[in-house]
């Protein structure tokens, strides 16, 4: 037991502050929720009538999209650009899918590599790109929840406010839709580019996400 | 595993939002509330259509003496054979042959938001009572 707390504690770390994080905003969301209500002249709801509500599933997916959708791209645009000096870089000169040498695969792999990757059929090339083609998978259906989730909540809204509600594609085509969709992509890009290019120049002690401290800023693909 | 889950809350996610928001069941209620007050403002019943107007909607009917249950009946309500309803969370709109209605889900059912409404565009639709 102890072991296996040792072994996998940054998986363990980041899901536990995501139930404490996710149960926070349930109740900061409630309280928000009901506020307004109140001050429209509806009636409160309670955790549970909230978190099964279009408002707490749009709020919810529109941030899983984006994410999903920054570490997709991130993983995608490593293999074909480098950024000089950043560990999360590979070297300048290695850009693309690289050999299959390189790669460990077919008559390359390991024994004690995975079995797919020993294959030269088309499960070599799923397995190849199982890591993009499930970031993406979930970053669609996160966004698809967003839209579905938005356009409910969005309806409820305006009928308060006494308007027509919207079919879902007007909804996809609305400011709100992408109003929501583009405020979170674009502090995820910077939050990459921050990453990519910080870490040329700064360095984070012990931490495989930086070079060592003592790396010289144009080495690239060295962590710490 | 990880990941079968994640896909499984997502899928989830989306069926949880669509069913939140298109609930069907919900339309009856919503267009009975609405057919019941316009009945009870053509039957002269002042008090029970007030009693089927939202807090807000009835405060805002009572002014200069007059209670809600006159003003009620003094409102231009052609109302007509109800049409199609939408539910979206706890909002409603029930169309009538000749004006259109919003109610609001409370804990003792629909009550009515506002009515003897009329479209204008983009904007809010135009409202006999609202509140």
């Amino acid at each position: 037991m102890r072991r296996f707390v040792r072994d996998n504690a940054l998986s363990l770390f980041f899901l536990g502050l995501f139930a404490l994080a996710l149960a926070g905003q349930s109740v900061a969301g409630t309280a928000a929720y009901n506020d307004r209500q109140l001050a429209e002249g509806g009636a409160p709801v309670s955790w549970a009538g909230y978190v099964t509500s279009s408002d707490f599933a749009v709020d919810v997916a529109e941030n899983w999209q984006s994410e999903y959708l920054q570490f997709l791209l991130f993983i995608l645009a490593t293999v074909w650009w480098v950024q000089r000096g950043s560990p999360e870089s590979k070297k300048p000169g290695k850009e693309g899918p690289e050999s299959d040498a390189d790669q460990q695969v077919g008559p390359h792999a390991r024994p004690d590599g995975p079995a797919w990757a020993r294959a030269t059929d088309l499960r070599q090339t799923l397995y190849g790109n199982s890591l993009g083609l499930v970031m993406g998978l979930v970053f669609l259906l996160s966004w698809l929840a967003q839209s579905v989730a938005g356009l409910a909540a969005w309806n409820s809204e305006r009928l308060s406010r006494l308007q027509d509600p919207l079919s879902w594609w007007g909804y996809v085509t609305s400011a709100d839709f992408w109003n929501r969709t583009l405020q979170n992509w674009q502090s995820e890009f910077l939050a990459v580019l921050s990453m990519v290019v910080l870490s040329v120049y700064l360095r984070q002690r012990g931490s495989p996400e930086s070079k060592p401290v003592g790396a010289p800023h144009r080495a690239t693909d060295v962590e710490g | 595993m990880r990941t079968r889950v994640i896909l499984a809350t997502a899928v989830a996610l989306a069926a949880g939002a669509a069913s939140a928001g298109c609930a069907s069941a919900d339309r009856e209620p919503a267009r009975s509330a609405a057919e019941s007050f316009y009945a009870a403002v053509t039957a002269g019943q002042g008090g029970r259509a007030c009693a089927l107007l939202a807090p807000e909607a009835a405060a805002s009917l009572r002014s200069g003496g007059q209670g809600c249950e006159q003003a009620v009946l003094e409102l231009d309500l052609p109302g007509g054979a109800p049409g199609g309803a939408e539910v979206w969370g706890d909002e409603a709109l029930v169309r009538l042959a000749r004006d259109t209605v919003f109610l609001h889900r409370f804990p003792q059912g629909w009550l009515v938001r506002a009515a003897g409404c009329r479209p204008r565009g983009a904007l809010p639709y135009s409202c006999e009572v609202e509140g």
